[in-house]
């Protein structure tokens, strides 16, 4: 375990010396920098506090605009930081490999499994660094500046980070086959914007089709896919207080980090460097 | 005492069975005794990264047993008593010298109370000291090579072994590099030596093994190799005439030069014979001597006579 510790230590070392993460802190420090402006030009109490009187409009019309103003927030964060983190980390693994880096580490007493285990914890612990950072701003700038705390809304650092942990793991095993790192971006890109969101809305379109072939295929791929369409709903439920539909795409991606990382391991323990 | 690495009838095929199949290492077999210098020399692609990576657990065999310190090689912890400095290594650019080695100490579960002072050592062993705070991307090769040396050595490991350590290093850093490796010797550490550089390895080495297509061709020491047993030198008081020319017609004589020749020697009597022609005809013998070729004849006449893959 220790090994692991060391490995995931020195991966989070890695992530900071590469400046894409780096650019990640700066834009949401941007983000952020931006929202204080906005928050202290405008008094929404200035705005709140006619429309209430006048249309005696309680505290639900502000929660609305609150949920509003969340969701506005984090959505950009979902895809947005998203993006990035997949762009900064796919390069990862691919780097591991290279003739020259891969040698050190394998003639060290540490075995390939807990090599692959610590990136992942590495890799993963800085994208959780920046989410939370983020989270956390829009959380204290909300709070300080209209005494509004939505404790709630903080578990979407979980739900963000989880949301990355799915697709690490398929980017650890695209880098492990084809230690290329657009590879294992491209793909999981693909899978991200393109195949989740229409894999996870895919009753609408059953009824324009008949076969039930079809939509048995599309029932697998479903499961098979990660499902962080699903778990974007789910953080965006929790950003609008909402219920949140259906817990099973969480359990089914845990199933899936499970798979692609023990693949991931399996495979790397066979090659030959 | 058993042997620090013991190898038996090692073979290694990349891509089996397909197009791009490549038989790196084909039975090789080769017993390093503890405490030496041991060199293993060979042509580009002879198979001497391949060995080194298997006994590292960076490749697997195909087949074949490999002991390291008596116990299988597969044992991951045995690891630690090995130091590596890897053929063209990359190192983190983003680390400095002396963050490198800490990486590595933690790589290695190397933990002593005097770790900085330890790491300190290595880098003015290396003469690194003043580079110890730069980032390593700022190296230049020799500086990369040196750093490559001191985190090889760092843990204080029994078994060192060395992928082409003076590569790209200067002659001033390539006999520093000898020094040290003698110096580890003297520690009574085993140092393993991948090279191409053959003068070098004549100068430290206790037994080479020269490996050609994956195969050993020759095992020993360098004096075995460059001692041709039966050539000697002989040289005379004056130079000699067309008589002991005649005299001397039934042996092997290969090469007449004013007063000395080169002649070969099947029994120890020949040479008895030829001293006893030498008295009778009033030449005075001065002097007697083996003949040495270098390393690098041998080492060339040899590859050519198993086959040279690069052509
Ligand atoms: N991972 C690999 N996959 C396929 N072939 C490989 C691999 N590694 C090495 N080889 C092949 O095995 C052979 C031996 O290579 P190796 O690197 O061991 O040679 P070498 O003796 O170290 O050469 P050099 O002096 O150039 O370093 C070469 O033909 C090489 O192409
Ligand atoms: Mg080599």
């Amino acid at each position: 375990m220790s090994n692991v510790w060391t490995i995931t230590k020195h991966t989070f070392r890695e992530a900071l010396s590469r400046k894409v993460f780096v650019t990640f802190f700066l834009i949401t420090t941007f983000v952020l920098a931006i929202l204080i402006a906005a928050v202290l030009a405008i008094n929404l109490s200035n705005i709140f506090g006619p429309i209430s009187m006048k249309l005696k409009i309680d505290g639900d019309f502000e929660t609305k605009i609150f949920s509003v103003l969340k969701l506005f927030l984090i959505s950009p964060l979902y895809s947005g930081g998203l993006f990035l983190a997949i762009f900064s980390s796919s390069s990862f693994i691919p780097t591991m490999l290279e003739k020259g880096n891969i040698e050190l580490l394998l003639s060290k007493p540490i075995k390939r499994g807990e090599l692959i285990l610590g990136k992942y914890f590495g890799v993963t612990s800085m994208v959780f660094v920046n989410v939370a950072y983020a989270v956390l701003g829009f959380y204290f700038i909300l709070g300080l500046r209209f005494h509004y705390w939505d404790v709630s809304f903080l578990i979407t650092i979980a739900t963000i980070t989880f949301a990355f942990m799915v697709l690490y793991g398929l980017i650890i095993l695209i880098g492990i086959l084809t230690r290329s790192s657009l590879s294992a971006m491209m793909l999981t890109y693909l899978i991200f914007y393109v195949f989740s969101p229409l894999l996870a809305h895919r009753e609408k379109a059953f009824y324009l089709i008949e076969s039930k072939i079809i939509k048995g295929v599309l029932n697998v791929l479903y499961y098979i896919f990660p499902q962080t369409s699903d778990i974007g709903s789910i953080t965006s439920a929790i950003a609008l207080n909402k219920e949140i539909a259906s817990y099973q795409p969480i359990f089914v991606s845990i199933v899936f980090i499970f798979l692609t990382i023990g693949a991931a391991i399996f495979i790397f323990n066979k090659k030959d460097y | 005492m058993t042997n620090i690495i013991e190898i038996k009838e090692l073979i290694k095929v990349f891509n089996d069975g397909r197009k791009n199949e490549v038989r790196a290492l084909d039975g090789v077999s080769m017993g390093i005794p503890h405490g030496v210098v041991f060199s293993l020399l060979g042509p580009n692609g002879a198979g001497k990264t391949t060995l080194v990576k298997i006994l590292l657990g960076i490749s697997y065999p195909t087949s074949g047993s490999i002991e390291l310190f008596g116990e299988n090689f597969r044992n991951i912890q045995l690891k630690k008593r090995i130091g590596y400095l890897p053929e063209n290594h990359k190192f983190p650019p983003y680390l400095t010298g002396e963050k490198l080695l800490k990486y590595i100490a933690d790589l290695y579960g190397y933990r002593p109370a005097n770790l900085d002072k330890r790491i300190a050592q290595m880098l003015e062993i290396v003469e690194m000291s003043k580079w110890s705070k730069t980032k390593i991307k700022n190296y230049s090769k020799g500086m990369m090579q040196r750093l490559g040396l001191a985190q090889a050595i760092l843990h204080n490991p029994e078994l060192i072994i060395l992928d082409e350590p003076t590569d790209g290093v200067d002659p001033i850093g390539r006999k520093k590099i000898r020094d040290l490796i003698l110096r580890l010797k003297a520690e009574g550490k085993t140092i393993f030596v991948n090279s191409h550089l053959l003068s070098e390895v004549e100068m430290i080495s206790d037994s080479i093994a020269i490996l050609n297509k994956g195969k050993v061709v020759y095992s020993g020491t360098v004096d075995e190799l460059t001692t041709q047993k039966q050539i000697y030198e002989i040289t005379l008081n004056r130079e000699f005439d067309d008589y002991i020319k005649f005299k001397l017609e039934g042996f092997q004589v290969v090469d007449w030069k004013e007063r000395k020749f080169r002649v070969k020697i099947g029994k120890e009597s020949e040479l008895q014979r030829i001293q006893q022609i030498l008295q009778e005809n009033n030449y005075l013998l001065l002097g007697l001597n083996q003949v040495k070729t270098s390393l690098e004849n041998e080492f060339i006449s040899l590859i050519e006579k198993t086959g040279n893959e690069n052509e």
